[in-house]
């Protein structure tokens, strides 16, 4: 625990880093990459109508096709990234959303309740929370042997709670495997970094319940973050 | 011809190589997506949800490809991240064999044998998936024809 508080400010600057850069990533390629081939895709209709050779009509036509598909990889590999609703919506629009490409993904059912009214959360907290919520869903799919998970948000004044239940098979924590302890490890890591806290607790054959808390007054991960911000422009 | 009939033939291959699970994919007129219609031997009813995207999964790769995939050991020895295979982990499948299903010649479907132990599929194994999705195919195609589908 001395380590990890050693190290936070480091550990926090280098999330924030690769945050920022998936987001950039996924913008160049919906903006950047993903308009460009949309100018190419409707230039190569244009091409397709003005030419009278059926050869070169069928060639065009299939090129088109291929096009289409790579501008719709684009944009959900973008998308995959870093979902723009996060930034737009909020967390929860941001957690329907992806709950419902895991259930067409997985086929494991997602039900989602909120109580209370969803406030607005800083950035940074905001991405923390929702790849934690990410991963949780990840583990539920690949360990859980589960046909439903369930997602509860509580927002209060003064913090957000959600609590993710898996109903599937559980496992013992002192004997996870080393790639699911680090997943985690790495979870809890994350909100304590966001300022939050995330608890596990798992049980053979009644599944497993996480618990994420993120205050959402005076968010110390920002200010950490300012901190760690401030002394590296030094 | 109608769902029966192909059921039967999933059933046929499921006892004949001794197998836990036989699966159909197809992927959708329009569109790209890729659904998993038949079963049999499955343990749950997650298929049904499952949808992938041409290219991803093993049946995307199976369509994109036109050829057949083996994964001896999953999820030690997989293709790609073991998220990146969602019939795997829904059935609980460790080892599994797929062939395409052709269509007026461009691969459409998949056909997915599979097993929840560790297994080597066989020469003879294969070949009698790949007779199953010739069979298969017939079916099939007088399904499309009918808008079966």
């Amino acid at each position: 625990m001395g380590l990890l508080s050693a190290n936070q400010p480091i550990s926090s600057y280098i999330i924030q880093t690769q945050e920022e850069e998936i987001k950039r990533i996924a913008l160049e390629l919906h903006e950047g990459v993903g308009q460009n081939l949309y100018s190419l895709y409707t230039g190569l209709q244009f091409i397709e109508a003005g030419t009278g050779q059926p050869q070169l009509k069928s060639y065009i036509q299939e090129m088109a096709r291929l096009m289409e598909r790579t501008i719709q990889e684009i944009r959900l590999l973008s998308v995959e990234l870093h979902p723009p609703s996060l930034s737009s919506l909020g967390l929860l629009p941001a957690i329907k959303s992806y709950t419902k490409l895991f259930t067409s993904t997985f086929g494991i059912l997602v039900e989602i309740e909120s109580k209370g009214d969803e406030r607005p959360i800083a950035e940074q907290s905001n991405i923390a929370v929702f790849r934690v919520c990410q991963e949780a869903l990840a583990n539920a799919a690949k360990y859980a042997d589960t046909s439903r998970i369930s997602l509860q948000f509580s927002w209060d004044q003064a913090e957000v709670n959600i609590v993710l239940k898996d109903f599937g098979k559980g496992f013992d924590y002192d004997e996870s495997s080393p790639s699911q302890s680090s997943g985690l490890a790495a979870m809890k890591e994350r909100m304590l970094l966001a300022g939050g806290t995330c608890a596990i607790s798992s049980k053979i054959g009644e599944g497993t319940t996480i618990e994420i808390s993120l205050p959402l007054r005076g968010d110390s991960g920002d200010q950490r973050r300012a901190i760690v911000d401030k002394n590296s422009a030094c | 011809m109608d769902d029966q009939s192909i059921v039967g033939e999933c059933k046929n291959l499921l006892s004949e190589i001794s197998c836990d699970f036989v699966g159909v994919a197809l992927q959708d007129e329009k569109g790209l997506n890729i659904r998993w219609h038949y079963a049999v031997g499955n343990a749950n009813e997650k298929y049904r949800l499952i949808t992938v995207r041409f290219g991803k999964g093993i049946a995307g790769k199976v369509i994109s490809s036109g050829s057949p995939i083996m994964i001896e050991d999953f999820p030690n020895i997989s293709y790609g991240k073991p998220l990146e295979q969602p019939i795997m982990l829904a059935e609980n499948l460790v080892s599994s064999y797929a062939v395409p299903l052709f269509f007026n010649g461009a691969p459409k479907g998949v056909l997915l044998v599979g097993n929840r132990q560790k297994h080597l599929y066989t020469v003879e194994d294969q070949n009698k998936v790949r007779e199953a999705a010739s069979s298969l195919e017939k079916i099939l195609i007088l399904h499309f024809a009918s808008g079966g589908l």
